[in-house]
């Protein structure tokens, strides 16, 4: 083999097994937030422990937790996908025109198409729609937040125009029926979107761990120009990114239409924010190559019970609700940040002691 | 005067020692970095520390300058016990450091970098004295000579000149101690010997210098005293004058290196890669050579020459506005990185942290990325496949990492080199371009990566080597062309080249007429 100089040849030690496993418990910090956020609520609010309050909540974390899915993976490559709650709004608006037609003035344009026909075809176009903004991320090197914003008013705008501002009402048939059902487990019911949502989430996680693609998306996050003279295609793998987002935005939108029995423009407003907040909170660092999917499923249901928890603490007024979720979400990232890692709030603190006690030695002498 | 392992006593009285440093000891998770150094530095002396990476001479400075805390040991700086909380307290101290990646703010200019957090304000409003500051910038770059305008940009100024601004800041602050931490890695030959008559006049001024640095002849130069340390542990003081390159590597090393370059001529076969007239205008022009099996050729020049450019039009990393190349007589078009892997060609590049290695993954990760491809026929992953190439990498290059999941950036300098290397030999090479193979790298490893380039001429791969080591040119290739302005300006075989007759093609001062 390779001639060496060197006496001793390292012996090789056999590759962790524990690795993943302490991976996993590194990240965790955000499921001890969730399940201390869980026990307290649980603690003080009895209206809490109805097995409905788990399909309230899981249903709404499904909506947010499905575009929430996307958009991990599209920031583990440094971007960022802010057209996801307009993608909702236009999915649902295009099947429902397609299932029920929508009323232009005195005429009844359109309609009567089956269901499940109408969804895959919203669901089609949304994909296209996010494949479209990859190529023009890519292909003309604009920043995805600005490429992305720009689609969030452009989908926005086609849907109030499509529809005149007024929701389009669907009619319940056995595919909508059985996408807003709840299925009952023993004593747990627990809703058809949650578990497409975690269907969803345990193919996003085989993707990013066992798929070239997921391995790219890695390292395009962690070191992109060290990837692209690596010779793998960024470009391909970005487009293919929001591609994704566009088409998990879409099936969302289809499940929000179901719940709402409605495609209407205003589906999905708010659920930009909370899905990047989920994806944050859930440890995926902004600048991506760090951070995975579990820790985003986590992080969509910490937004969630809070949320949901002070409807059942009886904080009704919207501004206080508002204040407390900030303060939550703010004090929980920072115990997970200053549980890895040395903070300057420590030094600070540290420093302050030190000159305070130095400044008594100083009077007492 | 022989110095060694000095047990922990009191610093010695002598009126001249400006820096007494007993029983340092600093251990990282897993890792003892230093283990009870003891060093003195004397007034105007230039105290040269050598040691290979991981041998604990950044800690040791780091610590010295204020960056890092220490766990055992003292500091005696002056006379007085110090310990240093923060960077700040040790610059008011009178110690300076200058980082091998120099610590400037390139879009600020010289006198803000100079006065970085030492503003002057016009009495006590909080504005910025400026005509002040401008003068006060002047009068710092008087003593090296230089007249650059102040309110020049640091970006706008080349290394060397920025490498003074940094000795500057340092004399601004009145430094007693100044600590160079490779001071010559990017200069050329001509701002090393100015620097070196910058650090003889400091000396005369009585400031010392601690010069750490892999370049055994500059510490000949202008070394007073060497401190070698291995494995967080002083190893030896030598004086210079009577000490020898070979003791101080076999103190680095605890062992002979038989050759600092042992070059094997392997056996030179048919033409592997051929390039006519690659041009990039305003960058390379009109460049045209070949290169064999088993070959290395060292690509020189000058810093800006084109070398590096050079390399990454041939690679793809570039695109080139005219040109031909053909890789084993074919004509092959390389639009992009990819192209070159699949025709078997690897580019490790001068700066494996910003563009060869993604450093928050693993070993495995980086060594299969650009074979991840080839592995499966399906979009999916095969660990076992990837250990495998991973761990027949790290056997037979001998990379010294516990396991294929150690992330990169937990890895000494030479170490995260050998998994570039072995992320290229993967792709099974026919033609491999290193950029500054060794740079950043201790003398124990640069001998084992000569060593890999030998045995992969010897199987046959064309080599072509880019480096600003003259030393290494000549020690290694086989042939040599020397890059100036982007031209090809001369071809040198190994028996003929001489540092100065590549000096002289690199500067413009001689033009060879080449045979095409």
């Amino acid at each position: 083999m390779v001639q060496q100089t060197l006496p001793e040849v390292t012996t090789v030690a056999p590759a962790d097994r524990l690795a993943g496993v302490r991976r996993i418990l590194l990240n965790s910090g955000v499921w001890i937030i969730l399940i201390v956020l869980v026990a307290i609520v649980y603690a003080s609010a009895p209206s809490f422990r109805s097995p409905l309050s788990l399909v309230l909540i899981g249903t709404d974390a499904a909506f947010i937790g499905i575009i929430a899915a996307g958009q991990t993976m599209v920031i583990l490559t440094g971007g960022i996908d802010l057209s996801v709650e307009a993608m909702i709004g236009f999915s649902s608006v295009v099947a429902a025109m397609l299932i029920s037609g929508v009323t232009r003035g005195d005429a009844h344009v359109g309609g009567g198409m089956a269901s499940w026909l109408a969804m895959l075809i919203a669901i089609g176009l949304g994909t296209v729609i996010g494949l479209l903004q990859g190529i023009i991320v890519t292909g003309l090197n604009i920043h995805p937040f600005i490429v992305t914003l720009g689609f969030l008013s452009i989908l926005q705008g086609a849907a109030l125009a499509l529809t005149d501002g007024s929701p389009i009402n669907v009619t319940s048939d056995p595919l909508i029926d059985f996408l807003s059902n709840t299925i009952s487990i023993g004593s747990l019911k627990l809703p058809m979107p949650l578990i497409i949502m975690a269907v969803i989430y345990g193919i996003i996680w085989v993707i990013l761990r066992h798929t070239k693609l997921g391995r790219y998306t890695y390292a395009i996050g962690g070191n992109e120009t060290a990837t692209r003279l690596s010779g793998i295609n960024i470009s391909r793998s970005k487009i293919i990114l929001y591609g994704i987002s566009g088409m998990l935005s879409a099936i969302s939108g289809m499940l929000l239409m179901s719940r709402l029995s409605a495609g209407a423009y205003q589906n999905g407003t708010g659920y930009t924010l909370n899905s990047v907040a989920a994806v944050v909170i859930g440890g995926t660092a902004l600048a991506g190559g760090i951070g995975g999917i579990w820790g985003t499923f986590a992080g969509v249901f910490v937004i969630v019970v809070v949320q949901q928890a002070l409807v059942y603490m009886d904080v009704t007024s919207d501004g206080q609700k508002r204040i407390v979720i900030g303060i939550i979400i703010v004090l929980a990232v920072a115990f997970d940040v200053a549980r890895r890692g040395r903070v300057p709030a420590v030094q600070w603190v540290r420093q302050a002691m030190r000159s305070v006690r130095a400044r008594g030695r100083s009077v007492s002498s | 005067m022989r110095i060694e392992n000095e047990t922990l006593f009191p610093p010695t009285n002598e009126s001249d020692v400006v820096l007494s440093v007993r029983g340092i000891s600093k251990t990282f998770p897993g890792v003892r970095a230093l283990d009870h150094v003891n060093l003195d530095v004397r007034a105007g002396e230039v105290h040269c520390v050598v040691g290979e990476n991981g041998a604990g001479k950044s800690t040791l400075m780091k610590i010295l300058s204020g960056a890092y805390s220490k766990d055992e040991g003292a500091i005696f700086f002056k006379g007085i016990e110090r310990s240093f909380a923060s960077p700040k307290e040790a610059q008011e101290a009178g110690i300076a450091i200058i980082y091998q990646e120099l610590n400037l703010i390139p879009y600020l200019s010289i006198t803000e970098n100079i006065y970085l957090g030492n503003e002057l304000q016009r009495g006590s409003l909080p504005l910025l004295n400026w005509p002040k500051m401008h003068a006060g910038a002047r009068d710092a770059l008087t003593p090296l000579h230089l007249t650059i305008d102040p309110h020049t940009l640091v970006m706008n100024l080349g290394i060397a000149a920025q490498q003074m601004i940094e000795i500057a800041k340092a004399l601004h602050h009145r430094a007693d101690l100044i600590i160079m931490d490779e001071p010559t890695s990017a200069l050329s030959l001509n701002e090393i010997e100015d620097l070196f008559t910058i650090i003889g006049e400091l000396k005369a001024q009585g400031v010392s210098i601690v010069y750490i640095s892999h370049h055994l002849d500059e510490i000949f130069k202008i070394g007073d005293r060497i401190t070698v340390l291995r494995d967080g542990r002083n190893v030896g003081t030598l004086n210079v004058a009577e000490a020898t390159s070979e003791q101080m590597i076999r103190m680095m090393v605890g062992r002979d290196l038989a050759d600092q370059f042992p070059k094997v001529t392997a056996e030179r076969g048919a033409e592997i890669l051929r390039v006519e007239g690659l041009t990039r205008h305003g960058v390379l022009e009109n460049i045209s050579f070949s290169l064999h099996r088993g070959e290395i050729v060292g690509i020189a020049g000058l810093v800006g020459a084109g070398r590096t450019e050079l390399v990454r039009a041939i690679f793809g990393a570039d695109l080139i506005d005219s040109g031909r190349i053909f890789i084993d007589s074919q004509e092959v078009l390389i639009r992009a990185p990819a192209d070159a892997i699949r025709h078997g060609m690897g580019l490790l590049t001068e700066d494996r942290k910003q563009q060869g290695l993604i450093l928050g993954m693993s070993a495995r990760e980086n060594m299969t990325l650009p074979i991840l491809r080839n592995l499966t026929s399906t979009p999916f992953t095969d660990g076992r496949k990837e250990s495998e190439v991973a761990q027949r990498y790290i056997k037979s290059m001998a990379i010294k990492t516990p396991n294929e999941e150690q992330k990169v950036i937990n890895l000494s300098g030479g170490t995260q080199q050998k998994v570039v290397l072995g992320k290229w030999m993967a792709i099974t090479p026919r033609i491999l371009i290193f950029d500054e193979p060794t740079r950043g790298i201790d003398v124990g490893a640069k001998v084992e990566i000569y060593n890999l380039m030998n045995e992969l001429a010897r199987q046959g791969v064309g080599i072509l080597m880019v480096s600003s080591e003259l030393p290494e040119i000549l020690g290694m290739s086989d042939r040599i062309l020397v890059i100036a302005q982007g031209r090809l300006a001369g071809e040198l075989s190994r028996a003929e080249a001489t540092q100065e007759k590549i000096l002289a093609y690199a500067t413009g001062f001689v033009e060879q007429t080449l045979q095409n």
